[in-house]
């Protein structure tokens, strides 16, 4: 991994000069992006920049604290409702409508990090499992909710600007993603994600050391919950319309996926992996436009698989690439990396 | 230097993503149109793929049979899985990217409400959304165009039929917690309430119930001698199967989305027979009201030579020839039949004139009909509010019961 060498050195927010350069860059080309690219790209970046958001998240539980969560769905279905129910019944502007949401699921991440104290491993998978199931039934049998009808988002307006284009939306989406993950990244370099490490690593010698269980783990629940219920704000509105089967367990086991295929313990690590995997998520459907290696698989799914065989054959290809990344990279898109880091450092020696 | 500049002025423009086509309409050129649609291939609504593979297969034979006006058809169709995130980046993706004159079909609600304010905006047709949803048409939108009938009406006429036909005097209605249950409900009371009756039970239904025991025995309690059933085609099956056990057997029926004979009496091992539904399609009913047809009928000449012509030819070896493949011809069906109206030179703003200008267009579903443009009235562009009853035999044939009948449309409350 990445070694650091002083304490000072370590709670630094960019390590050295070079990536306050590449950072600048980023931000540059992020700002510039939806003039160079064209709708279909703004929308996408929509879409992965939410799900940057969650498996971020995620990630502060699963892969800094050390617990599982496959419930993240309903936090997400959580924040998407109360965002809309509280512009459209309590009249709250949409940023406070977000920020709002974001802490309503943390206090449902919070509850559930309770229970959570006494599970570990599988049955702690199973309860949030349940947790994620149940929110999603409990809000199609609330008619304020809209039930199994679903909700309309509201007009989207943000100090009088009505925000109706994808690349409108893509700014706001951007800036809460750079700012939630900045977040994300001081919070893991405080006391607060040091404890995190410590009761990921060894749970009993953290509680020896002083390290408070009861408010780190419940804090861990509460923070990714925050994190799922702003994206799912941010997603009503992509959608304009939500329903409770939209945040069903392929949702959570998906966001579950981003994080570890990018890398769990790291921020950069779930941010590859909601990018590469949100965007074969959306373009895997295109492999069949790909010239001759198209005509190959449709001749191929035409000899021996069924009619729908076609439309498989881009999960065929999802699961390959993720099944290859655990098998040669188990630290995922992130140790690939550090890996080249680490080859690059003392080259050509 | 002045082909450099232009080189450099072309990438840049199709970086940009304006890839100048030299025609006038997008989606339109001398030799095609090109036509979008979305559908579920995988995941828990893949039954519903032969949706688009049914309008993909009738596209293929117009184009075998030399196109319209000299224009081949190009379909493109793609898999959304059902989910409305997916549904969007593959509208927007192939409308702006490749252009699309207009889109058909397009199954499930929720897909189709997320990238309607998109294709509306933007005033690109979309014709025959595949979900019988009062979204469609509430408000209505200049651009889409309603085909397929509501559930409203098929619980108005079951209802109806329960009632005058059958002397049925308790009235029950099973439905599932959505659009498509509560259209049920809404439609049965409408109809009690002229018969100043009111329902025997009104029982919901969770997608994820498995047990219908408890649902089963509300609807004995209730003594309902007539049950109306919204729910999924899996569900229908556990409910007659559970009643079977249970010693009650009202007269089930239910809607178009269960009309399909030759499967539900598959599904159901043969416990469908009997069970009355709404149906838009496979059967002619006009003129053979009693009698009995079975999917591969010679009454329905239409849909004799889809069969041959289109399915035989065109659809791969293993789909299967049945209610939902043929719903994907139908609904495609006013949308051909515009833009043959529209003549060579097409354009989306004729192909709207020709639309709204359609009077009782019947191909394989009921009469449909548009009027021009009113904001204020659905019926502008519901298209189609005609079905028939029908009910099924011990060997999946259809009984036809009515003639078509044409339903009423209720706006909704909220």
């Amino acid at each position: 991994m990445d070694m650091k060498r002083s304490y000072y050195e370590d709670v630094r927010l960019f390590s050295s000069g070079v990536t306050v350069f590449w950072f600048v860059a980023l931000m540059v080309f992020l700002f510039f992006y939806p003039f160079v690219f064209t709708n279909y790209y703004v929308y996408m970046a929509n879409y992965i920049a939410i799900n940057i958001i969650v498996v971020v998240g995620l990630n502060l539980l699963v892969g800094y604290t050390g617990q599982i969560s496959l419930g993240h769905a309903g936090f997400y279905a959580i924040g998407a409702y109360a965002t809309i129910t509280l512009m459209t019944v309590a009249h709250f502007p949409f940023l406070a409508a977000l920020v709002c949401a974001g802490l309503i699921a943390a206090v449902f991440g919070f509850l559930l990090g309770l229970p959570a104290l006494r599970l570990e491993g599988p049955y702690l998978a199973i309860a949030t499992l349940g947790f994620g199931l149940t929110i999603t039934t409990v809000i199609g049998r609330i008619e304020m909710l809209g039930g199994r009808q679903g909700l309309h988002a509201p007009d989207l307006v943000i100090m009088g600007h009505h925000l109706t284009s994808d690349r409108q939306f893509y700014y706001l989406a951007v800036t809460i993603t750079v700012l939630l993950v900045l977040l994300a990244r001081n919070i893991t370099k405080t006391k607060v994600g040091r404890a995190f490490i410590a009761i990921r690593d060894a749970h009993i010698a953290a509680e020896t050391m002083g390290v408070n269980l009861v408010l780190y783990k419940t804090m861990a629940f509460a923070l990714s919950a925050f994190y799922a219920g702003v994206a799912g704000g941010l997603y009503a509105f992509v959608l304009r319309f939500i329903e409770p089967e939209l945040f069903n367990l392929f949702l959570s086991v998906f966001f579950l996926t981003m994080a570890v295929a990018g890398g769990l313990g790291s921020v950069m690590g779930p941010i590859a992996g909601a990018i590469v995997l949100s965007f074969l998520d959306l373009q895997l459907r295109n492999i069949l436009s790909i010239p001759y290696i198209g005509d190959w698989l449709r001749d191929l799914s035409a000899s021996y698989f069924s009619l729908t065989g076609v439309s498989n054959i881009q999960f065929v290809i999802f699961g390959s690439i993720l099944i290859a990344i655990m098998l040669f990279e188990p630290l995922g898109l992130y140790g690939l990396w550090i890996r080249m880091k680490k080859y690059w450092k003392p080259w050509p020696f | 230097m002045k082909n450099t500049f232009l080189a450099v002025m072309m990438g840049a423009l199709l970086m940009l993503g304006f890839v100048p086509t030299g025609h006038a309409e997008v989606g339109v050129t001398d030799t095609e149109i090109h036509i979008g649609q979305w559908s579920p291939q995988t995941g828990p609504a893949a039954p519903w793929g032969a949706v688009a593979r049914g309008t993909d297969a009738y596209f293929k034979w117009i184009n075998a049979n030399g196109g319209i006006h000299g224009r081949k058809l190009i379909h493109h169709y793609f898999d959304d899985a059902y989910n409305p995130a997916k549904t969007i980046a593959g509208v927007k993706q192939l409308q702006e990217q490749t252009g699309m004159f207009a889109w058909v079909s397009g199954v499930g609600t929720a897909c189709g409400l997320a990238v309607k304010d998109y294709l509306m905006e933007r005033g690109i047709p979309w014709v025959g959304p595949s979900a019988g949803s009062r979204h469609w048409v509430t408000p209505p939108q200049k651009h889409l165009f309603n085909v397929y009938p509501l559930y409203l009406g098929d619980a108005q006429l079951l209802t109806e039929y329960a009632v005058t036909e059958m002397d049925k005097k308790r009235i029950a209605v099973v439905y599932q917690e959505d659009d498509y249950g509560k259209q049920g409900l809404e439609g049965a009371q409408h109809v009690l309430e002229q018969h100043s009756m009111e329902l025997a039970a009104k029982v919901p239904v969770s997608i994820s119930d498995t047990d219908m025991r408890p649902h089963t025995m509300k609807l004995r309690q209730a003594e309902a001698d007539a049950v109306l059933v919204f729910v999924t085609p899996g569900h229908v099956a556990r409910l007659l199967g559970t009643g079977k056990a249970m010693n009650f057997e009202p007269q089930w029926m239910s809607t178009t989305t269960c009309g399909d004979f030759p499967l539900m009496i598959a599904i159901t091992k043969g416990l469908y027979e009997g069970v009355i539904t709404a149906s838009f399609g496979m059967a002619q009913p006009t003129g053979n009201v009693g009698g009995i047809e079975h999917i591969n009928n010679p009454n329905h000449e239409l849909m004799a030579k889809y069969k041959t012509e289109v399915y035989d030819a065109f659809a791969a070896d293993d789909e299967r020839w049945g209610y939902t493949f043929t719903t994907g011809i139908g609904l495609a069906e006013p949308l051909v039949e515009a833009i043959r109206r529209a003549g060579r030179d097409l354009t989306r703003e004729k192909l709207v004139a020709e639309l709204e200008k359609m009077e009782n267009f019947q191909g394989l579903m009921g009469r449909i009909t548009y009027g021009p443009y009113d904001p204020d009235d659905p019926l502008c562009r519901i298209g189609q509010q005609e079905i028939f009853l029908q009910q099924c035999t011990a060997d999946g044939g259809s009984k036809i019961l009515t003639d078509w009948q044409t339903t009423e449309f209720i706006p909704m409350s909220q």
